[in-house]
C-alpha cells in the first residue's frame, strides 16, 4: 500500500476565455479509491482527461510510476495502464458486447479472431469482480448499467491497473450504483487503483479512501475518507465560509402566484430527473432553491418555463395550469425567466444588443404595429434599458457576442425584469459574473420582490441564497428535501439537506 | 455586412480573375484579349446586356431562395426542384386559363407557381423541424422527383404533341413584356428586384422576419423567448420554395413561352453558389448573381472571338468559390473561437 502511482502537480489548462484548471494537483496511491469531488465546471473531468491524455495542459507535470511527462496521449496513457470510463459511453451500438470489448485488441489465432480466448477472459472478469455481461448481445440492447460494466471490462482488457470513472453513478439506479460499488471494492482488493469522479457526497463518503475537493479549477483540499463529513465536503465544494451578502429585506407576502404540485420531469439520461417536486411562491417574496448542481434544478426551471415536458403533476401560474404549454403561452400568463445558461438560451449571440433586449416585446406596440417593427422605438427602448441597467459598452448596435459575461447577463436580466411580470424565475442569475454586476443583478431581484413579484431564485451559491431568500427549499436528487425560513437557516442545516440528510 | 467584407469580396473577384488569366496563358491564349472579349460579350450591345439580365433573374431569385432557407438554418438543395414545379405550374395556368386580362393572368400564374413550389418546400422543412430528417438528403432526392414528374407531365397530360417534349404555348395574356430586344429580357427583371426588396424588408422590418432570423441564429433562444422555432422553420422553407417557384414562372412566362422538358441546366445550383459566396447575405446576393451572370454571358463572346473555351469560365467561378469558401472558413473559425470562449 501507499506507494504513489500518479502525481499531478502545477497543472494549468485554459480553454478560450476560461481557466478550467489552475495549479491543479492530484495524487493517487496504489490500491486506493480516491474520489474527486466538486461542482459542475470545477475542473474534475478536465483534470482527469489531462491524465488520460485527451487534453494537454499548458504547464505542469504528470508523474506516473516515477516517470515524469509534461503531457500524455491516450495511447501512452493506456500503455501505462490507465483506463478511463467516460460519462458518455464510447461503445458501438450495432456491435456485440464481445466485439466492443476486443475492438482494436483482438486475440488472434492465425488470421481469425480467437473468440474462445476472448470469452474466457471476459468470463474471468465476471467471476473475479462480478462484472457480469452478455457477450453476444448487441450494445444497443443492453441496459445502461451493463453498458458501464462493458466499458470497465474494456479498459481492463486493455491492461488498465488504474481506472478513472467520470461520474459513473449519474446514469445508474440506486441498485445499480450499489452493484457498481461492490465491483469497485473487489477491484480494489485485487490491487487496482480507482479515481471516482462525483458530486454525490453520500456515495463518495461510502466508498472513498481519500477525497480531493476541487472548486473553480483549483485544488481545495484532500481529506481522509473515513474522517470527512458531508457538510464539510459541501462547504468546501460550494466555497465561501464567510458570508458576504446581507440579510434578506423584509417582505409582505401576498397571494400565491406560482405553485408547483408533484411534478415529475424526465432528464437527459435518467427516466425521471424530478420526482415529485412541490412548492409555492407568494407575491412579494423570494423563494430560494438551493442544492448542489445537477440535482434537478435545471430541469425544474425548464419545466416551469415550458422548455421541457412535464410527465406528471401541475404547474399553476396565476391560477392557470400551464404545464406543457408552449413557452410563449406561459410568458403570457405572467412568467419571466432568467435562464441558467445565457449563451445557450439567454442571448442570441449572432444578433445585437437591441434585438436581444427587445426579443420578448418586439411583437407588441409600441415596438411594432401590424407586424411591422418600428426600429426607432426599438432603439429608444433598448437605449433606456442600457442606461438603467448600466450595460457596457452602451450601444444598441453592439453585437451580443462582444459583451463580457457580466454585461451579457445584465442584458438578459434587463429584458426579463423590465417586463414587470408577476413571477420571476431566476436560474443561476449571477454565475460567472463579476462582482459589480452581481450587485446590480441582486438589487434587481430585490426590487422585483418589493414591487410585488413572486421570485424563484435557483442558485448553487449558498451565500446568494441566504442573503436574498425569504424561504429556502433544498433540492437533492430530484426532490425537495426540506424547506426552511431564512431566519432559521444556516449553512450547516442547508449543507445537510443538500447532501440528502434530514434536519 | 461590413465594409471590410465588401472589400474582401472584391479582392476575391480580382484574385480569381488573375488565376483565370494564368490558366488562359497556360492554354496559349492572350488573357487580355480573352477578358476584353468577355467584357464585350457581356456589356456591348443590347443583345449582350439583355443576355446578362436574362441569366441574372433566375440566378438571383434562386440565390435568394437559398439565402432565405439558410436564414432558418436549412441547407436547401431543393431550389432546382422548386424551380421546375413553379415553371410547370405557371405554364399550365398560362395555357389552360384563357380569356383573362394580362393584369389578372400574370399574377394568377405567379401565385400558382409560388403556392405549388412553396408547398413543395414545406415538405423538407417540416421533416427537418419536426422529425430531424436531414434536409440535404431529402431535398436532393426531391429534386429528382420534381424533375421526373414534370417530364412525365410534358410527355403525357400536358403535352403539346410536338416533336420536342413541351407544354402548349402560354396565352399572350400570360407572357411577360420584353424589352432590350432582340434579347429575351423581360419585366420579370423588375419583378425579381421587387421581390428581393420585399424579402429584405420582410426579414429586417417585420416581426415575422425578426422571428425567422432569430430562429435560424439560435433556435434554443427563440424557443425560450416564446418564438415557436419549428413552425418558423417551416414558414421559412415555404417562403424559400415560393421564391424558387417564381424563378421558374418567370423563365416560362418571359423566356420560353412554354414549359420545356429539362429546361434548366442547373440554374438553381448556380444560384446556390451565388448565395453561398454571399454568405447568405441578402444584400450581397444580387451582386454575386450579377457577377456570375456577366461571366456566363461574356464567356460565349470570349469563346466565339478568341477560341478560349467557355468552360474556362466555370473554372474561374470554381476558383472564386474556393477562395470565398476559404474566407468564410476563416471568419467562421474566428466566430467559433469567440463563442467557445464564453461558452466554456
Amino acid at each position: 500500500m501507499s506507494s504513489i502511482l500518479i502525481e499531478m502537480s502545477g497543472i494549468n489548462k485554459e480553454f478560450p476565455g476560461v481557466k478550467a484548471v489552475q495549479d491543479g494537483m492530484f495524487t493517487l496511491e496504489e490500491g486506493e479509491i480516491h474520489s474527486l469531488v466538486g461542482e459542475n465546471g470545477a475542473g474534475k473531468s478536465t483534470l482527469m482527461k489531462i491524465l488520460y491524455g485527451m487534453y494537454s495542459p499548458e504547464s505542469g507535470t504528470i508523474t506516473v510510476r516515477g516517470e515524469s511527462f509534461p503531457s500524455l496521449t491516450p495511447k501512452r496513457a493506456i500503455g501505462m495502464g490507465i483506463g478511463m470510463v467516460h460519462q458518455e459511453f464510447m461503445l458501438v451500438r450495432e456491435m456485440t458486447v464481445l466485439e466492443n470489448i476486443i475492438l482494436g485488441f483482438e486475440p488472434r489465432r492465425g488470421a481469425m479472431i480467437d473468440r474462445r480466448a476472448a470469452l474466457d477472459k471476459i468470463d474471468y472478469y465476471a467471476r473475479t469482480y462480478g462484472l457480469s455481461v452478455h457477450p453476444d448481445k448487441k450494445v444497443g440492447e443492453i441496459s445502461v448499467g451493463e453498458a458501464q460494466r462493458v466499458e470497465i471490462i474494456k479498459t481492463m482488457y486493455r491492461g488498465a491497473e488504474i481506472l478513472v470513472l467520470d461520474e459513473p453513478t449519474a446514469v445508474l439506479t440506486p441498485q445499480e450504483s450499489e452493484q457498481l460499488f461492490e465491483i469497485l471494492r473487489s477491484m480494489k482488493k485485487d490491487g487496482k487503483s480507482i479515481v471516482f469522479i462525483s458530486h454525490k457526497l453520500r456515495e463518495v463518503l461510502e466508498i472513498s479512501d481519500r477525497v480531493t475537493v476541487m472548486r473553480g479549477g483549483r485544488h481545495i483540499a484532500t481529506l481522509d475518507g473515513s474522517s470527512a463529513t458531508a457538510p464539510e465536503l459541501a462547504r468546501l465544494m460550494v466555497g465561501r465560509e464567510v458570508f458576504l451578502g446581507g440579510t434578506p429585506v423584509p417582505s409582505e407576502p401576498g397571494e400565491v402566484a406560482l405553485s408547483v404540485e408533484g411534478v415529475y420531469v424526465p432528464g437527459e439520461k435518467e427516466l425521471s430527473k424530478l420526482r415529485g417536486v412541490s412548492f409555492s411562491v407568494r407575491r412579494g417574496e423570494i423563494l430560494g432553491i438551493a442544492g448542489v448542481n445537477g440535482n434537478g434544478q435545471s430541469e425544474l426551471a425548464e419545466a416551469i418555463a415550458g422548455l421541457r415536458p412535464v410527465q406528471r403533476g401541475r404547474v399553476v401560474l396565476g391560477g392557470v395550469e400551464v404545464q406543457n404549454m408552449p413557452p410563449r403561452k406561459i410568458r403570457e400568463h405572467g412568467l419571466s425567466h432568467i435562464p441558467e445558461d445565457r449563451n445557450l438560451r439567454g442571448l442570441d449571440r449572432q444578433s445585437d444588443v437591441k434585438e436581444n433586449l427587445a426579443a420578448c416585446s418586439f411583437s407588441e406596440p409600441p415596438l411594432s404595429r401590424g407586424g411591422v417593427v418600428n426600429w426607432g422605438r426599438v432603439r429608444e427602448f433598448a437605449d433606456d434599458l442600457i442606461r438603467s441597467y448600466d450595460i457596457r459598452p452602451a450601444g444598441v448596435d453592439v453585437p451580443a457576442a462582444g459583451l463580457s459575461g457580466g454585461n451579457a447577463q445584465k442584458v438578459v436580466v434587463a429584458r426579463e425584469v423590465s417586463g414587470r411580470a408577476p413571477v420571476l424565475l431566476a436560474s443561476q442569475p449571477t454565475r460567472g459574473v463579476d462582482i459589480g454586476s452581481i450587485e446590480t443583478i441582486r438589487a434587481e431581484l430585490n426590487r422585483a420582490k418589493k414591487e410585488g413579484a413572486a421570485v424563484v431564485l435557483i442558485s448553487s451559491d449558498l451565500e446568494e441564497i441566504l442573503s436574498l431568500s425569504d424561504r429556502i427549499a433544498v433540492m437533492f436528487e430530484g426532490r425537495i428535501t426540506g424547506e426552511v425560513s431564512s431566519s432559521e437557516a444556516d449553512e450547516l442545516s442547508l449543507g445537510l439537506l443538500m447532501t440528502g440528510g434530514r434536519r | 455586412m461590413t465594409r471590410t467584407s465588401w472589400g474582401a469580396t472584391l479582392l476575391t473577384i480580382l484574385l480569381s480573375l488573375a488565376i483565370g488569366a494564368a490558366a488562359i496563358m497556360l492554354l496559349g491564349y492572350d488573357p487580355v484579349e480573352a477578358y476584353y472579349q468577355l467584357f464585350r460579350g457581356a456589356f456591348v450591345g443590347k443583345f449582350n446586356i439583355g443576355g446578362v439580365f436574362e441569366r441574372f433573374v433566375p440566378l438571383m431569385l434562386t440565390a435568394l431562395a437559398f439565402a432565405v432557407s439558410a436564414k432558418v438554418s436549412v441547407f436547401n438543395v431543393g431550389v432546382e426542384g422548386e424551380l421546375y414545379l413553379g415553371a410547370m405550374a405557371a405554364a399550365w395556368a398560362g395555357y389552360a386559363l384563357t380569356g383573362l386580362h394580362p393584369v389578372v393572368h400574370v399574377p394568377v400564374c405567379f401565385a400558382l407557381a409560388m403556392v405549388v413550389a412553396g408547398a413543395w418546400g414545406a415538405i423538407p422543412g417540416a421533416l427537418k423541424a419536426y422529425w430531424r430528417v436531414n434536409e440535404v438528403c431529402v431535398t436532393i432526392l426531391m429534386n429528382y422527383v420534381a424533375i421526373f414528374f414534370t417530364s412525365y407531365l410534358v410527355g403525357n397530360p400536358f403535352s403539346a404533341r410536338t416533336s420536342i417534349p413541351r407544354t402548349p404555348s402560354i396565352e399572350e395574356s400570360a407572357k411577360l413584356l420584353r424589352f432590350l430586344k432582340p434579347s429575351r429580357v423581360n419585366i420579370g427583371l423588375f419583378v425579381a428586384i421587387g421581390v428581393l426588396l420585399l424579402v429584405w424588408w420582410v426579414l429586417y422590418h417585420t416581426t415575422w422576419g425578426f422571428r425567422l432570423r432569430h430562429t435560424g441564429q439560435n433556435p434554443d433562444f427563440s424557443e425560450y423567448v416564446g418564438i415557436p422555432p419549428k413552425k418558423v422553420m417551416v414558414w421559412g422553407m415555404i417562403l424559400s420554395g415560393a421564391i424558387g417557384g417564381l424563378a421558374g414562372a418567370i423563365e416560362v412566362m418571359g423566356i420560353h413561352g412554354h414549359f420545356l422538358d429539362n429546361f434548366s441546366p442547373g440554374i438553381a445550383f448556380d444560384g446556390m453558389l451565388a448565395s453561398l459566396i454571399a454568405k447568405n447575405d441578402i444584400r450581397m446576393v444580387p451582386v454575386l448573381a450579377l457577377f456570375l451572370a456577366v461571366l456566363k454571358t461574356g464567356a460565349l463572346g470570349m469563346e466565339r472571338f478568341t477560341g478560349v473555351p467557355k468552360t474556362l469560365i466555370d473554372t474561374i467561378i470554381a476558383v472564386f468559390i474556393l477562395l470565398a469558401a476559404m474566407e468564410a472558413l476563416f471568419s467562421w473559425k474566428r466566430r467559433g473561437a469567440a463563442s467557445a470562449g464564453e461558452g466554456a
